[in-house]
C-alpha cells in the first residue's frame, strides 16, 4: 500500500522545509493580454443586468443564467490566461489614480497582477462561483421574482471585488476588492433583511471587519510611505534584497508595524481570534453564500493577503529589521515576536478555540461555521510556519471539501424547512432523494477530518502540521501538539454531524420556518410537513464540487509548482528532521483522525443515549461542568466582548448622550432661547404702557450713553482732583513724621 | 432801556459758560416737567421749555462766534416748535374727544399686561 | 449802573407787580380799579425814565443776567409744579419772556421780539386755548375741583435722577470747558464782525451816508492791491474804512460807526443769503402743519356701512336676508 502512496508523498516529501527570502520573480509589464480584464469585466456585467432584471421585475430564472453564463465565461477566462501564461506579468487596463508632484507621486493604474498565486486563487474563486451560482439557481427559487435577482446582484458583485482583491495590481486595487468583499458580504448575509437577526449579523460582520481594514489601510499607508509605492512590482523589487538600511533606520517601529497592521486585516478578513465571532453569525446568509463567501473564497483572502506579501511578512520582521525587544510600560520589555511566529500562534490558538466550540453546538450549519474558522486557523499556522505552499494547498482543498459541506448544509436546510438542529434529523441516507446529500457530505467529512489517502484535507493538513514541527520558531513544537488535537477534535465533531444526521434511524422533525422570511411565495402552496428532496440542480453542483475535491488530491505538486513560482514563495531545505516529520506526520494525523471519528461513532451513532449521559455526568460535576457549559456558550466570547467592548461604548455613548441632553440640549441651546424670556420676564414691568415711564427710560438712556462718551474724561479729572486731595492730606499728616 | 441793553459792550464777568448754565438748567427743568406732568398740554409746555432752553444755547454761541447763523437756527426752532404746538394740541383735542380726559396714562393699551 | 436810576426803576417795577398782583387776587370792583390805576401809573413811570437813561459809561449786565436767569428758572420752576395747567401755560410766558430778555443781553434783538411775538404770542394762546377746550368741567360742581393727574406728579424721583444726571453731565462739561471758551468780544471785536458780514453780504454798496470822514492812506500798497471803486471794507483798529482813489493818492475813507447794519438787517441777510433752502422748508412744514393740524382736529362723523353705500350710490345691504337659517345650517 505504501508503495501505492510513493508518488503522493513524494510530492509532500519534496514539499517545503521554506525559509524567506532569496530571488522570486517578478512581473513585468505585458501588453497583449488585455482581454484578461474580462474577467474583472463579466461579474460586474452581470451585476449590471441583475439590476436591470431587479428594475423590471423579471419573475424568471433570469438572474440566475446571466449570472451563471457570465461567470462561466470568467472562469473560462480565467483558464484561457492559465494556459497562456508563461511568466509573472502585469496587465494594463486603464489608468486610474496617476497622481505625480515634484518628487514623488501616487500612482494606482487600474492593472492585473498575473502570477501563479493570482491564478491559482482566481481558478477557484471563479470556478466554485459559478457552480455555486449554479447550485444557488435552485436553492433561491422560493425568492423568484423578490430578492432573486438581488441575490445574484450580490454574488456578481463579491466575484468582482474578489477578482479585484486577488488579481489587484497594486494595495490600492487590493484595498478596493477588500472592501467590495466586505460590501457584498454585508449585502448577502443581510439578504433575508425582514429578519433581524440576519440584519444584526450582516452589521456585526461589517462591524468587525472595520477593525481589521483599519489594520489593512494603516499598513497601505505605512507601505506607500515607506516604499515610495504600493505597486507590487515596485514594493517587491525594493524588498526582494533585504530592507534598504537607510528605510530601516528611518522607518524604526513603524516599518516594523507593517506586518502587524497587515495582519491585523488578515485576521479581521479571515476571521481569527479576536475578530472570528462575526463568522458563525454570518451564516444567517442564504447558504449559498455561506459557501462561496464564508467558507471557500472571501475568508481566505486573509491568507491571500499574507502569502501575496510574504516578502514584506518575512522581510520586514522584527529578527530582520534587529529588533529584538518590545517596550512595555514602566520601562520593561519584552521579547520582541516576529510577525508571522504570531500570525501562527494566534491561528492554532483560533484553531482550537473554534474546534471545541464546534463540539459542543447543535446547529450544523454553526459548526461548519466554526468548522471554517478552525480551518483558516490551520492555513495562518502553515503561513505562520513558513509553509505558503501547504497554507495556499489547504486553501485550495478547503475551499472545495467545505463548499461541498455547507451546500450539503443547505440542500438539508432547504429540504427540512430550515431544520438545522442535528438532535432532531437522522438517518437521511435512508430516505428517498438523499443519497446524493449524504455521501457527498461523507465525502466533505472525510476531507475535513484528513481521512487517509482518499481525502484531500489528509494532504494539505498534513503538510502544515509537519512544518509546525520542523520549522524553528517560538514554541512551534507545542503549536504542532494543539494541531494535532485540534485535528482529534475536529474528526469528533465532523462526524459527530454526520453520524447524527445522515446515518442512523430515519427521523426527522421539519423546521418551523419559511425558508425565505418575508416572501410570500411558499407560505401557502408548500408543504411544510413533507421534506422535499433536492433537485437535478444541486445534485449535480454537489457531485461536481466533490469530484473537484477529489481531483484536488493530485494537484498537490501543481499548487506547489504555482506558489514558489510566485513572490509567495519560500525556500525550500532538507534535513533529517523534515524527513522525519513528513515520513510520519501522515500517520499521526490519520491516527487522530480516526481516533475522534471513532469516538463520533461511539457516542453518535453505536451508543446515542451515551452521549447523553456523558454529557449530564460533566454537567453534574461541579469541577469540570464549567468545560462544556463555556464550549456550548462559545467561550464567551461574545459576552466579553460585549462587557469589554460595547459596555464601555455603550456607557460612553450613554455619557454623551446625557451630556447633549443636559449640557447641550438644556444648558445651551435651550438655555439660551430661555434666557430672553428671563430677561423679558424681568424686564416686563418697564413695559406698563405710561408715556412717562418710557420717556424717563429713554432719557436715562440718553443719560447714560452721556455718561458712557463724557463721563470717562470727567471721572478721570475728579478722580485726580481726588487722589491729589488725598495724597496732599497725607503728606501733610505725616509728612514731618516721615 | 432796549438801547442799553443792545448796545452793552461786553459780557462784563459774565461769559458763556453762565448762558450756558442758565439753557442747561431750563432744559433740565424742562425735561424734569415732561417727565413728571401727567397732563398732555403741560407735557408740550415742558418741551416748549426745552426748545426755549436750546434757543438761549444757541443765540449764546452766535453772540461769542459773530456767526449769525446761530439766531437763524432759533427761527427755525421757533418754526418747528410751532408746527409742533399746532399738531400736537390737534392730536391733543383728538385724544381728549376719544376719552374725556387730558391724562397721559388713559392711552396705555400697548402695554406688556 | 446808576443806583438813582436802579431805585426808580426798582420802585416803578414794585409799584406795578403790586397792581398786576391786585388786578389777580383782588375781587372788589374798587381794588380792581385802584390796582389798574396804579399799574398805568407805574408803566407811564417807565416809559418816561428811559428817555432819561443816558449811557454814560460801559454797562455791566450782570445785574440783569442774574435777574432774568433767575426769573426764567424761577417761572420754569413755578410752570412744571403749578397744579393748574392755565397757569403753567402763564409761568411759561414769563420765561419767554425772561429768556427774550437775555436774547436782548446778547444782541439778539429780532430774535427776542420774534420770540416773544411767535411765542408768548401765537403758540401759548393755542395752548391756552386748548386748555379751555379740555378743561370745560362737565359739571358746576367739579369747577374747583383739580383733575387727580395734575396734582399728582407721575415718577418725580425718577425724573429728578434723570434730570440730576443730565444737568451734573452738562455742568460738568461747561465748568470743564471753562478755560477753552473763547474770550469775550469787546464791542469794536462785534462792530467789526457786523461790518464783516455786512461786506459779504452785499459786496460793499455802500452808500455816501456811512462815510464819517476821510483821510489820506498812509500804507497805499497794503494788501498789495487796492480797489478803487472801495469795495473792500477794511478795519484798522476800531475803524472801518474803504479806499478809494483819488488821482494818483489813494484815499482812506472812514464809515460812521451808527451805520453800521444792525442786528435786523444782518439775520435778514444770513437768513436769505445762507439759508434759502432751509427757509423754503421752514415754510413747508409749517404749511404741513396747518394741514395735519387741521385734518386731524376736525370732528370725525362714523358713518355706518349702509351709509357709505348710499353715498356711493350702492344699494343698501339687508342684513336679514343674508343671515342663514339656524335650523337648516345645522341639519346635515
Amino acid at each position: 500500500m505504501m508503495a501505492m502512496l510513493d508518488p503522493i508523498f513524494a510530492t509532500i516529501l519534496l514539499a517545503t522545509h521554506g525559509t524567506s527570502g532569496g530571488a522570486f520573480p517578478i512581473a513585468h509589464a505585458m501588453d497583449n493580454l488585455g482581454w484578461a480584464g474580462l474577467i474583472l469585466w463579466l461579474p460586474l456585467i452581470s451585476m449590471l443586468l441583475c439590476g436591470v432584471c431587479a428594475a423590471m421585475k423579471v419573475r424568471s430564472k433570469a438572474p440566475a443564467i446571466i449570472t451563471v453564463i457570465l461567470l462561466a465565461l470568467s472562469f473560462l477566462v480565467t483558464f484561457a490566461l492559465f494556459f497562456n501564461y508563461e511568466s509573472p506579468v502585469t496587465i494594463h487596463l486603464f489608468a486610474w489614480f496617476d497622481i505625480q508632484w515634484e518628487g514623488g507621486g501616487f500612482v494606482a493604474p487600474f492593472s492585473l497582477y498575473v502570477d501563479q498565486l493570482t491564478l491559482l486563487w482566481m481558478l477557484f474563486v471563479t470556478g466554485l462561483g459559478t457552480l455555486i451560482a449554479l447550485y444557488a439557481s435552485e436553492y433561491m427559487e422560493p425568492d423568484l421574482g423578490g430578492g432573486y435577482a438581488r441575490f445574484f446582484a450580490g454574488v456578481s458583485v463579491f466575484l468582482f471585488a474578489m477578482s479585484s482583491l486577488v488579481m489587484g495590481d497594486n494595495l490600492v486595487m487590493l484595498y478596493l476588492g477588500w472592501e467590495g468583499v466586505g460590501f457584498a458580504s454585508y449585502w448577502l448575509i443581510g439578504y433575508y433583511y425582514q429578519k433581524p437577526s440576519a440584519v444584526a449579523a450582516a452589521k456585526k460582520a461589517f462591524i468587525v471587519n472595520r477593525i481589521g481594514d483599519l489594520g489593512l489601510a494603516l499598513g497601505l499607508y505605512l507601505i506607500y510611505h515607506y516604499f515610495g509605492s504600493i505597486q507590487f512590482t515596485e514594493i517587491f523589487a525594493s524588498i526582494q534584497h533585504g530592507v534598504d538600511p537607510a528605510t530601516a533606520q528611518k522607518g524604526g517601529w513603524t516599518l516594523a508595524a507593517i506586518p502587524f497592521l497587515l495582519m491585523l486585516g488578515a485576521f479581521g478578513k479571515s476571521a481569527q481570534f479576536p475578530l472570528f465571532v462575526w463568522l458563525p453569525d454570518a451564516m444567517e446568509g442564504p447558504t449559498p453564500v455561506s459557501a462561496l463567501i464564508h467558507a471557500a473564497t472571501m475568508v481566505t483572502a486573509g491568507v491571500y493577503l499574507l502569502c501575496r506579501m510574504a516578502p514584506l511578512m518575512s522581510g520586514l520582521s522584527c529578527s530582520a529589521l534587529g529588533i529584538e525587544e518590545w517596550p512595555l510600560f514602566f520601562g520593561w520589555t519584552m521579547p520582541a515576536i516576529d510577525a508571522l511566529a504570531m500570525v501562527a500562534w494566534v491561528g492554532g490558538l483560533t484553531a482550537l478555540l473554534a474546534a471545541t466550540i464546534g463540539m459542543a453546538q447543535y446547529d450544523i450549519k454553526r459548526i461548519m461555521a466554526y468548522s471554517t474558522v478552525s480551518q483558516l486557523g490551520y492555513m495562518f499556522v502553515g503561513v505562520g510556519v513558513l509553509t505558503t505552499y501547504g497554507a495556499a494547498y489547504h486553501v485550495f482543498t478547503h475551499a472545495f471539501f467545505k463548499a461541498v459541506l455547507f451546500l450539503t448544509c443547505g440542500a438539508i436546510m432547504h429540504g427540512f424547512a430550515g431544520q438545522l438542529d442535528l438532535r432532531k434529523l437522522s438517518g437521511l441516507r435512508h430516505m428517498k432523494g438523499w443519497k446524493v446529500v449524504s455521501y457527498t457530505m461523507l465525502y466533505g467529512c472525510l476531507c475535513l477530518i484528513g481521512f487517509p489517502i482518499i481525502s484531500s484535507g489528509f494532504y494539505s493538513k498534513d503538510l502544515i502540521m509537519a512544518q509546525a514541527f520542523i520549522t524553528q520558531g517560538p514554541g512551534f513544537t507545542a503549536l504542532g501538539v494543539i494541531m494535532v488535537i485540534t485535528a482529534l477534535l475536529t474528526a469528533y465533531y465532523t462526524f459527530r454531524v454526520w453520524f447524527r444526521v445522515c446515518a442512523g434511524e430515519p427521523h426527522y422533525e421539519m423546521g418551523d420556518e419559511h425558508h425565505a422570511p418575508g416572501d410570500d411565495h411558499g407560505g401557502s402552496d408548500h408543504d411544510h410537513h413533507e421534506p422535499h428532496p433536492p433537485g437535478i440542480t444541486i445534485n449535480f453542483v454537489l457531485i461536481v464540487i466533490s469530484i473537484g475535491a477529489v481531483m484536488t488530491i493530485f494537484l498537490g505538486s501543481w499548487v506547489k509548482d504555482m506558489v514558489n513560482g510566485s513572490s509567495a514563495m519560500m525556500v525550500d531545505h532538507h534535513d533529517d528532521l523534515a524527513d522525519y516529520w513528513h515520513k510520519w506526520m501522515p500517520y499521526i494525523a490519520s491516527a487522530a483522525g480516526l481516533l475522534g471519528g471513532g469516538i463520533a461513532w461511539w457516542f453518535h451513532l453505536a451508543n446515542r443515549k451515551a452521549a447523553d449521559t456523558v454529557r449530564s455526568t460533566l454537567l453534574s460535576n461541579p469541577m469540570i461542568r464549567w468545560l462544556p457549559t463555556a464550549m456550548e456558550n462559545k467561550w464567551y466570547v461574545d459576552e466579553i466582548y460585549h462587557a469589554l467592548i460595547r459596555a464601555p461604548l455603550w456607557a460612553g455613548g450613554h455619557l454623551l448622550y446625557l451630556f447633549d441632553k443636559y449640557i447641550v440640549d438644556f444648558a445651551f441651546v435651550d438655555g439660551i432661547a430661555k434666557l430672553p424670556r428671563l430677561m423679558a420676564k424681568a424686564f416686563q414691568p418697564l413695559q406698563n404702557g405710561v408715556l412717562q415711564s418710557y420717556a424717563v427710560h429713554m432719557a436715562g438712556g440718553v443719560a447714560l450713553v452721556t455718561v458712557l462718551i463724557i463721563g470717562h474724561a470727567a471721572f478721570l479729572h475728579y478722580w485726580n482732583l481726588i487722589v491729589t486731595f488725598i495724597v496732599n492730606i497725607w503728606a501733610s499728616m505725616f509728612g514731618g513724621a516721615a | 432801556m432796549m438801547h442799553l441793553l443792545a448796545q452793552t459792550d461786553s459780557f462784563g464777568s459774565v461769559e458763556l459758560g453762565h448762558y450756558l448754565m442758565t439753557s442747561s438748567v431750563l432744559f433740565v427743568i424742562g425735561l424734569i416737567g415732561f417727565l413728571t406732568r401727567r397732563n398732555m398740554i403741560v407735557m408740550f409746555l415742558c418741551t416748549e421749555l426745552m426748545f426755549q432752553a436750546a434757543a438761549i444755547a444757541m443765540i449764546a454761541f452766535s453772540r461769542f462766534h459773530h456767526d449769525l447763523s446761530g439766531q437763524v437756527f432759533v427761527i427755525f426752532i421757533l418754526t418747528i416748535a410751532a408746527a409742533e404746538a399746532a399738531l400736537a394740541l390737534s392730536l391733543v383735542v383728538l385724544l381728549y374727544r376719544r376719552k374725556e380726559t387730558l391724562s397721559a396714562e388713559a392711552w396705555s393699551e400697548l402695554r406688556e399686561t | 449802573m446808576d443806583p438813582k436810576l436802579f431805585l426808580t426803576a426798582s420802585v416803578i417795577c414794585i409799584f406795578a407787580s403790586v397792581a398786576m398782583w391786585m388786578l389777580v387776587k383782588a375781587n372788589t370792583r374798587a381794588a380792581k380799579g385802584i390796582a389798574a390805576i396804579v399799574g398805568i401809573a407805574a408803566f407811564l413811570g417807565l416809559l418816561s425814565n428811559v428817555g432819561m437813561s443816558q449811557i454814560e459809561s460801559t454797562q455791566k449786565p450782570e445785574v440783569f443776567f442774574y435777574l432774568f436767569s433767575l426769573i426764567a428758572i424761577a417761572c420754569s420752576v413755578m410752570m412744571i409744579t403749578s397744579a393748574k395747567p392755565v397757569y403753567s401755560a402763564l409761568y411759561f410766558v414769563m420765561v419767554v419772556l425772561s429768556s427774550a430778555s437775555l436774547f436782548l443781553l446778547l444782541q439778539a434783538e429780532f430774535m427776542a421780539f420774534a420770540l416773544i411775538i411767535v411765542y408768548a404770542g401765537a403758540i401759548l394762546i393755542t395752548y391756552m386755548f386748548v386748555l379751555m377746550l379740555a378743561q370745560q368741567a362737565s359739571d358746576p360742581e367739579m369747577e374747583q375741583e383739580q383733575a387727580e393727574y395734575d396734582v399728582n406728579p407721575r415718577e418725580p424721583a425718577a425724573a429728578c435722577i434723570v434730570g440730576f444726571v443730565m444737568l451734573t453731565l452738562l455742568s460738568s462739561m461747561i465748568f470743564q470747558s471753562m478755560s477753552d471758551m473763547p474770550t469775550p468780544p469787546s464791542a469794536s471785536d462785534s462792530r467789526i464782525a457786523a461790518w464783516q458780514t455786512f461786506d459779504s453780504m452785499l459786496g460793499s454798496k455802500q452808500e455816501i451816508a456811512f462815510v464819517q470822514r476821510v483821510i489820506p492812506a498812509e500804507n497805499a500798497g497794503w494788501n498789495g492791491v487796492h480797489d478803487d471803486d472801495g469795495n473792500l471794507i477794511r478795519f484798522e483798529g476800531d475803524e472801518a474804512y474803504i479806499q478809494i482813489a483819488q488821482g494818483e493818492e489813494t484815499l482812506r475813507v472812514v464809515l460812521e460807526d451808527r451805520f453800521a447794519p444792525s442786528n435786523v438787517e444782518l439775520v435778514g441777510f444770513d437768513l436769505i443769503a445762507k439759508f434759502p433752502v432751509s427757509l423754503e422748508l421752514a415754510g413747508v412744514i409749517l404749511l404741513m402743519a396747518m394741514f395735519g393740524a387741521v385734518i386731524l382736529a376736525r370732528r370725525q362723523i362714523e358713518l355706518s356701512e349702509d351709509e357709505v353705500r348710499e353715498a356711493a350710490g350702492m344699494a343698501r345691504i339687508s342684513f336679514e336676508a343674508l343671515e342663514p337659517d339656524s335650523n337648516g345650517g345645522e341639519s346635515p
